[in-house]
C-alpha cells in the first residue's frame, strides 16, 4: 500500500504512522498551535474490493454514496466543506499540505467517465444533484457557468486504469456562498461505519466544528488498481480539520458568555515596565495551554470503532504532536512515545471512554510549526461600479529556492477579466516582469453559460513576492439575476495554487480567501416603475390624440360649462337651510 | 366663466349682476362633423374588440391539447373493457379412447361451469395427447377438434396447447387405487390424477365421479387466484364508485358498473376478503425492476461483516431468476454497525417464562429507526425493497417480539425485517463474520417476505403455477390502474381549465389505450404474456402523461395581479374611450327619440 507512507512534508506535521487494517481505520491528530489554538485532525479511511463496489455490495464505503457514484459513472471524487480562513502566519503550513481541504464554500472536482465532453457535463449534473441530496447542500447549483474542467491544477489520484484512463473527464465546480453547517455534517456523520457512536467520531459535534476559527470537511474516493496485477480497489477517505480556539471551547457549553476573568484568576505579563497590583498586561495564554479532551470536545471519547489489525491487536488511534517532555495523562489505553520525540500516539479503550489531560505541569513547551512553502493574499483593487482589479500578493519564504506552482482561478461571467492587463511584477520593481509566468491557459466567459478559467504557471524567486494584478470590467445582470440580498455582493471562489516540485512527493496546494464582488445593483421597484411610467406616458399620448379627434373645439365663451356662480349660491342656500334646521333643534331643545 | 344662456327663474339677481352676453353659442355642428366624430369613435371601438381582445386572448391562452376524454373516462369506469380471464387446460388421457375422453372433458367442463361463480375468469378443458399416442390422435383429428368446447379457440393449433395451457391434467389409470388421487408437481405445471379405471364414464352417463373429482380439484388449485382477481376487480370498481361524482359519470352509469363488478365480491366469504385485501395491501405496485436492499444492522461492532455474496447466490439469486419474467430485481448489501433503537421503540424487556428477550408487538412499526439508519431508496428507476437482518445485541438475546414469539415480520411496501438471534449467546465475544449457513434462515424469510410483496398467490404449490398467476393478477391490476389513471387525467383536466396540455400527454394517452386495447384483447384470447406486456407499457406512458412536468408546474397569475401591473394604461384609456361611446350612443339615442313622432 503505497499510499500509507506519507511524504515528507506530512512527516513533518504529523506523527508518521502505517495503516495495518486490511479495510478500515481511523485516527485523531491533535496539534496545539500558538497561540492558544488546537488543530485537531480526523481521518477516517475505508478500502473495499472494486468487484464487491461494482456488484453492490458495501461494507464501510457507504451504499449511498457509493451507489450515487456508480449511476452518475464517477471514478474519482473529491468533495470539501469549508468554512474560516487558514492563519498561516501564525499556524505554519496547513495540514495535509492543503490536499485535503476546499476554498470556503463548497469545492467538487471529480473525474467522470464518459464517451464525449456533452455526456461528461450531464454526468457531472446528475452527480450534482445526487449529492446535493445526499449532503443537504446546494450542489445542484453548480451549473455550465459555476464549472470549470482545470487543465494543469489537478491530477488524478486513481492509480493504475491505463487504459480507460482517455475516456476520463475532470470537472471541477466551486460554490463559494454557500454556507457550511450542521445539515452537511450530520449526512458526513451518517457515512462513517460507526456513525459518530463510537471511536474518534463520537467527538464531532456540530456546535464544536461550525464554531472553530477554520475547519474542513473532506471525502475522497478514489480507485487503486496495484501495478503487480492484483485484486483492484476502492477508497473513500473522510476528513475533518479543524482549528479550535482553546480558550473558546472550554466555555462552558450550557453558559457560553464570555465572562470577565476575576482579577486575582488573570495571569498577568511582570516583564512590562508598568506592571504592578493595578495594571494587569495579559501574558500570551500558550505559554500554559492545558486542557482535556471533554473540555476541548465536550465529551470523552466513545471506546474504539474497528481498531484492529487482522491480527486483533489495537491499533493506535490518537496521535499527539507535542514533544515528549510534556506532561500527559490518560485514563486508559496505552501511550506509545515516538522516537521523534516530537509525537506521541494512543490506542484507544475497546468500549469505555477515552480521557487524555494535557497537563499544566512541567515544562509548557510546543513543537515548532514548519513554514508554509508560499504565502498567498489576493484582493479587490480598482473603483466605481464599472471597473476593478485584483491584485494576488505571493511570496516565496524560502531563502535559496525559487518556487514553481500553478495559479487557478474561476471567475463568474459578470466579472470579466481584461487578459493584455494580466501582469506579474516582483514587488521590488515596479515594471512588469515577463519571465515569471512561463504559461498561461485562459478561456473566456461566455455570458450566463460559462465562466473564466484561467491557469497560469508562475515562478516565484527565492526571497521575494510577486504582484499580479489584472483589471477586469462588471457586468450588469439582468433583474431576475440577482440574489435576494444584492447589495450584500457577489462571492468570487478562491484562487487554487498547486505547488510543483520535482520529486513525486504528494500534491501541495494553497488557496486564497474568497472576494466579495460588489456589482452595480439597479432599484429592485423598477419593473413596477418602468410599467406605471410607461402606461401613463401611453395613455397621455391616447387621451391626447383621442381628445384632438373627438373633441369639439369652440370660443371660450361659447362654452355651454357650468355656471360657477349659481352653483356658490345653491351651496350657500342648501348650507343655509342646514343651519337653520340645526339652530331650530337646538332651540327646541332649550324650551324643554 | 360664463353664465347660462338658460338662466331659471331663482337667479334672477345674478342675472342682474352679470349682465347677459348675447348670441354666445357656437356655431351649430356640421352634420360631416358629427359623422366623422361617430366613425372615429366607432374606428377605435372596432381596432380594441377586433384586434386588441384577440392578441390579448391569442397571447394569454394556454395550450391544451386534444384528449379523448370519452373514451378515458370509459376505460376508468370499466365501459370499454370488461377483463375475462379464460384459462386453457389440457388435459391428457393416453388411456382413454377418444369419445370417452371427449366425455369426460365435457362432463368434467359442466360440472366447472356449474362451481363457478365468477364468470370472467373460467377454465377451459380441451383433451390433447401426449406424445407418445400422436400417431393415433392424427387418425381422429374432426373428432378432437369439436371438443373445444368455446367455438373461438378452434384456431388454436395442437403445437400451441403446450405454450397456452395453464395447467397440463394427465389422467392414469390404475388398477391398485381405491379412489381417484391427485398430485401436483411443484416444479412444473402438471397435475397428475390416478384414478381406479371402473370410475371412466360411460358415453351415454350423464353424471361421472371422476369428473366431479376433476372439477373440484381444479377448482380448489385456481380458487385463490380467482379471489384475488375477483378482488381487484372489484376494488377498483368501488374506487371508481367513489371517484364518479364528476359531471361527465352519470349517476347511472356509475351504479352500473358498480353492479357488474361487485358480483362477484359475494363468493368471497369476508375472512377470505379481509385477507386478500391485507395481502394487496402489503404487495409493491408493480414496477419493471425492484430494487432490493439487504442490510445487516448490529446495534454493536460485531459481527461486521457477512458471507452475503455467497449466500446470495445459494439461496437468494435462484428465485429471483424464476421471477424475472415478471420484473427485473437489482440486489445491493450493506452493513451498518452501532445501529441503535429509535428513542421512541421501548427497550427490550425480559420474559422469564420463555427466557428471552422481547419486543411490544406495537413498537414493531417503528423499529426501523429511519432517522439513523441509512435506508434510503436506492438510485434509479423503480422502487426499493428492504430486508434488514438485525442481529441482536449480546446483552438482550435471544430477541422476539412479545406474544407471538416470532423474530420476523414485514413492513407492508416497505420490506421485511429478520432479527438473528446467535446461536452461541454465551460466547464471549461473537463471530465477527456470519458465515453462509448462519443467513440461511434469513435469507428463506426474505424470499417469502419477497413474493408475498410481488402480490404472488400462496396456493396452488407449484412455483410456475404460481407465476402464471402473478402474470394474471399483475395484468389485471396494471390494466385497471392504468384505466384509473387515465379517468383521473380526464377529470383533471376538466376540473382544471387553466392547466396547459402539452401534446406529449395527447401522445402518451393514445399509446395507453391502444395498449389497453391490446391488453384487454389479449387477456379475451388468453395470451397473458402478451396482455402483461401490453398492460406494462400502458401503465408507464399513463403514468407519464399523468406526471407531466410542465403540466404540474403551471405558472399562476392572480387576476388581481394583472388588473394591478395593467390598470395604468387602462384606466386612463379607457375611460375617455367609454365616455365618449357613451355620449355618443346618448346622441344618437335622443335623435331618435326626437324623430320619432
Amino acid at each position: 500500500m503505497k499510499y500509507s507512507f506519507p511524504p515528507l512534508i506530512l512527516s513533518l506535521l504529523f506523527c508518521s504512522f502505517i495503516f495495518a487494517d486490511p479495510d478500515y481505520h481511523e485516527r485523531l491528530n491533535l496539534q496545539p498551535l500558538t497561540p492558544a489554538s488546537l488543530l485537531a485532525s480526523f481521518n477516517f479511511w475505508s478500502k473495499a474490493s472494486l468487484q464487491s463496489y461494482e456488484d453492490q455490495h458495501f461494507k464501510y464505503i457507504p451504499r449511498s454514496l457509493g451507489q450515487i457514484l456508480q449511476h452518475a459513472r464517477t471514478r474519482e471524487l473529491h468533495l470539501r466543506f469549508s468554512t474560516g480562513r487558514w492563519d498561516d502566519e501564525s499556524w505554519g503550513a496547513r495540514p495535509w499540505g492543503g490536499a485535503k481541504e476546499g476554498g470556503t464554500g463548497v469545492e467538487l472536482w471529480a473525474w467522470v467517465e464518459a464517451d464525449s465532453d456533452a455526456g461528461s457535463f450531464a454526468r457531472w449534473i446528475t452527480l450534482n444533484n445526487a449529492l446535493s441530496g445526499l449532503f443537504c447542500a446546494s450542489l445542484n447549483f453548480i451549473d455550465s457557468s459555476r464549472t470549470t474542467r482545470p487543465r494543469m491544477t489537478f491530477e488524478p489520484a486513481s492509480k493504475g486504469h491505463n487504459t480507460s484512463m482517455e475516456n476520463l473527464y475532470l470537472l471541477h465546480g466551486t460554490l463559494p456562498r454557500e454556507v457550511v453547517c450542521t445539515e452537511n455534517l450530520t449526512p458526513f456523520i451518517k457515512l462513517l461505519p460507526c456513525k459518530g457512536k463510537a471511536g474518534i467520531a463520537s467527538l464531532l459535534d456540530g456546535h464544536k466544528l461550525f464554531d472553530a476559527s477554520w475547519q474542513s470537511m473532506a471525502i475522497d474516493v478514489r480507485s487503486i488498481c496495484p501495478e503487480d496485477g492484483s485484486e483492484c480497489s476502492i477508497e473513500m477517505e473522510q476528513t475533518v480539520d479543524m482549528v479550535l480556539d482553546v480558550q473558546r471551547s472550554k466555555r462552558p457549553r450550557d453558559n457560553p458568555i464570555p465572562r470577565p476573568v476575576p482579577s486575582e484568576g488573570l495571569s498577568c505579563d511582570e516583564t512590562k515596565p508598568y506592571a504592578s497590583s493595578d495594571f494587569c498586561y495579559p501574558s500570551d495564554i500558550s505559554n500554559g495551554q492545558s486542557w482535556t479532551i471533554a473540555e476541548i470536545f465536550g465529551r470523552p471519547i466513545q471506546g474504539s470503532c474497528l481498531a484492529e489489525d487482522s491480527k486483533g491487536n489495537p491499533l493506535d488511534s490518537v496521535y499527539i504532536d507535542v514533544p515528549n517532555e510534556r506532561e500527559m495523562y490518560i485514563t486508559s489505553g496505552t501511550e506509545n512515545k515516538h522516537l521523534s520525540g516530537t509525537c506521541r500516539s494512543f490506542t484507544l479503550p475497546k468500549s469505555e471512554p477515552f480521557e487524555m489531560v494535557l497537563s499544566h505541569l512541567g515544562p509548557q513547551t510546543f513543537n515548532e510549526h514548519t513554514t508554509p512553502p508560499l504565502f498567498a493574499s489576493r484582493s479587490f483593487t480598482g473603483h466605481g461600479q464599472e471597473r476593478g482589479g485584483v491584485q494576488t500578493l505571493l511570496t516565496n519564504p524560502s531563502f535559496t529556492s525559487p518556487i514553481s506552482f500553478v495559479y487557478f482561478e474561476t471567475l463568474p461571467w459578470f466579472m470579466k477579466p481584461y487578459l493584455h492587463t494580466l501582469t506579474a511584477r516582483l514587488s521590488t520593481s515596479s515594471t512588469p516582469n515577463q519571465i515569471l509566468i512561463k504559461e498561461t491557459f485562459y478561456r473566456p466567459a461566455l455570458d450566463r453559460r460559462r465562466g473564466t478559467q484561467l491557469e497560469l504557471l508562475i515562478t516565484v524567486p527565492a526571497n521575494s513576492t510577486v504582484i499580479l494584478t489584472y483589471d477586469f470590467e462588471k457586468a450588469i445582470l439582468r433583474y431576475t439575476e440577482y440574489p435576494p440580498d444584492a447589495n450584500r455582493g457577489f462571492d468570487v471562489a478562491p484562487a487554487v495554487i498547486r505547488l510543483l516540485s520535482n520529486d513525486t512527493k504528494a500534491p501541495v496546494y494553497t488557496r486564497t480567501t474568497s472576494l466579495l464582488l460588489p456589482l452595480p445593483t439597479p432599484d429592485f421597484s423598477m419593473p413596477y416603475n418602468v410599467i406605471i411610467l410607461t402606461s401613463t406616458v401611453m395613455a397621455l399620448a391616447f387621451g391626447m390624440i383621442f381628445n384632438l379627434l373627438v373633441r369639439r373645439f369652440v370660443g371660450a365663451d361659447e362654452v355651454e360649462g357650468w355656471d360657477v356662480v349659481a352653483l356658490k349660491a345653491k351651496m350657500r342656500g342648501r348650507v343655509m337651510v342646514l343651519r337653520d334646521k340645526i339652530v331650530k333643534k337646538g332651540r327646541e331643545k332649550k324650551v324643554q | 366663466m360664463t353664465p347660462g344662456t338658460d338662466v331659471g327663474e331663482g337667479n334672477r339677481d345674478h342675472k342682474l349682476r352679470f349682465p347677459v352676453q348675447s348670441s354666445n353659442k357656437p356655431p351649430a355642428e356640421t352634420l360631416e362633423g358629427i359623422r366623422v366624430r361617430g366613425l372615429v369613435i366607432v374606428s377605435f371601438w372596432a381596432v380594441v374588440i377586433f384586434l386588441g381582445l384577440p392578441v390579448w386572448l391569442w397571447t394569454t391562452s394556454i395550450h391544451r391539447a386534444r384528449l379523448p376524454l370519452r373514451e378515458m373516462l370509459d376505460w376508468a369506469d370499466g365501459k370499454a373493457c370488461k377483463p375475462s380471464f379464460p384459462l386453457q387446460i389440457a388435459i391428457e388421457a393416453p388411456s382413454l379412447q377418444d369419445a370417452e375422453a371427449a366425455h369426460l372433458v365435457r362432463m368434467t367442463q359442466h360440472a366447472l361451469d356449474d362451481l363457478n361463480e365468477f364468470s370472467a375468469h373460467h377454465l377451459r378443458l380441451r383433451l390433447t395427447t401426449s406424445l407418445s399416442n400422436l400417431s393415433r390422435r392424427n387418425a381422429s383429428i374432426p373428432e378432437s377438434q369439436g371438443l373445444d368446447i368455446d367455438e373461438g379457440f378452434q384456431s388454436y393449433r395442437d403445437s400451441d396447447v403446450r405454450d397456452d395451457s395453464a395447467l397440463t391434467v394427465r389422467l392414469r389409470a390404475y388398477e391398485g387405487v381405491q379412489a381417484a388421487r391427485s398430485e401436483l408437481q411443484s416444479h412444473s405445471t402438471i397435475l397428475d390424477i390416478v384414478y381406479p379405471p371402473n370410475q371412466i364414464p360411460s358415453v351415454s352417463s350423464s353424471s361421472s365421479a371422476l369428473a366431479a373429482f376433476i372439477a373440484n380439484k381444479l377448482k380448489e388449485l385456481f380458487a385463490e387466484e380467482q379471489a384475488i382477481i375477483a378482488n381487484i376487480l372489484s376494488q377498483s370498481a368501488g374506487g371508481i364508485q367513489s371517484a364518479s361524482q364528476s359531471p361527465y359519470v352519470s349517476p347511472a352509469a356509475g351504479s352500473g358498473s358498480r353492479e357488474i363488478r361487485s358480483r362477484p365480491n359475494r363468493s368471497i366469504n369476508p375472512e377470505m376478503a379481509a385477507r386478500l385485501a391485507s395481502r394487496m395491501t402489503r404487495s409493491l405496485k408493480y414496477a419493471p425492476t425492484y430494487h432490493i436492499t439487504m442490510s445487516l444492522f448490529t446495534p454493536s461492532a460485531s459481527p461486521s461483516s457477512w458471507n452475503v455474496e455467497s449466500a446470495l447466490a445459494a439461496y437468494f439469486t435462484p428465485l429471483l431468476d424464476s421471477i424475472s419474467a415478471v420484473s427485473n430485481f437489482t440486489v445491493d448489501t450493506q452493513v451498518q454497525l452501532y445501529a441503535t433503537f429509535s428513542p421512541s421503540v421501548h427497550p427490550p424487556e425480559y420474559d422469564t417464562e420463555h427466557g428471552v428477550w422481547t419486543l411490544q408487538e406495537e413498537d414493531l412499526s417503528g423499529f426501523i429507526n429511519a432517522a439513523e439508519w441509512p435506508l434510503s431508496p436506492s438510485i434509479g428507476a423503480g422502487p426499493t425493497l428492504n430486508f434488514v437482518l438485525y442481529v441482536s445485541d449480546q446483552a438482550t438475546s435471544p430477541l422476539v417480539v412479545k406474544g407471538s414469539q416470532a423474530s420476523s415480520w414485514l413492513i407492508p411496501q416497505w420490506g421485511g425485517v429478520v432479527i438473528l438471534n446467535p446461536e452461541d449467546a454465551n460466547a464471549t465475544s461473537p463471530e465477527s463474520t456470519l458465515s453462509k449457513e448462519a443467513i440461511q434462515p434469513a435469507l428463506l424469510t426474505f424470499s417469502h417476505q419477497l413474493l408475498s410483496f410481488l402480490g404472488a398467490p400462496q396456493t396452488p404449490p407449484s412455483l410456475p403455477l404460481q407465476l402464471q398467476t402473478l402474470t394474471r393478477i399483475r395484468a389485471a391490476s396494471l390494466l385497471l390502474s392504468a384505466s384509473s389513471t387515465m379517468g383521473s387525467l380526464a377529470r383533471l383536466t376538466v376540473a382544471l381549465p387553466s392547466i396547459a396540455i402539452p401534446e406529449t400527454v395527447s401522445i402518451a394517452v393514445d399509446t395507453t389505450l391502444s395498449h389497453l386495447r391490446g391488453t384487454c384483447d389479449a387477456l379475451k384470447e388468453g395470451k397473458f404474456t402478451e396482455a402483461l406486456e401490453n398492460a406494462r407499457i400502458a401503465e408507464a406512458e399513463a403514468e407519464r402523461g399523468f406526471f407531466e412536468k410542465s403540466m404540474v408546474g403551471q405558472v399562476y397569475f392572480p387576476d388581481e395581479h394583472k388588473v394591478a401591473v395593467y390598470l395604468p394604461l387602462l384606466g386612463p384609456i379607457g375611460v375617455p374611450l367609454t365616455m365618449s361611446a357613451l355620449k355618443e350612443l346618448k346622441r344618437v339615442w335622443a335623435l331618435r327619440n326626437a324623430q320619432r313622432p
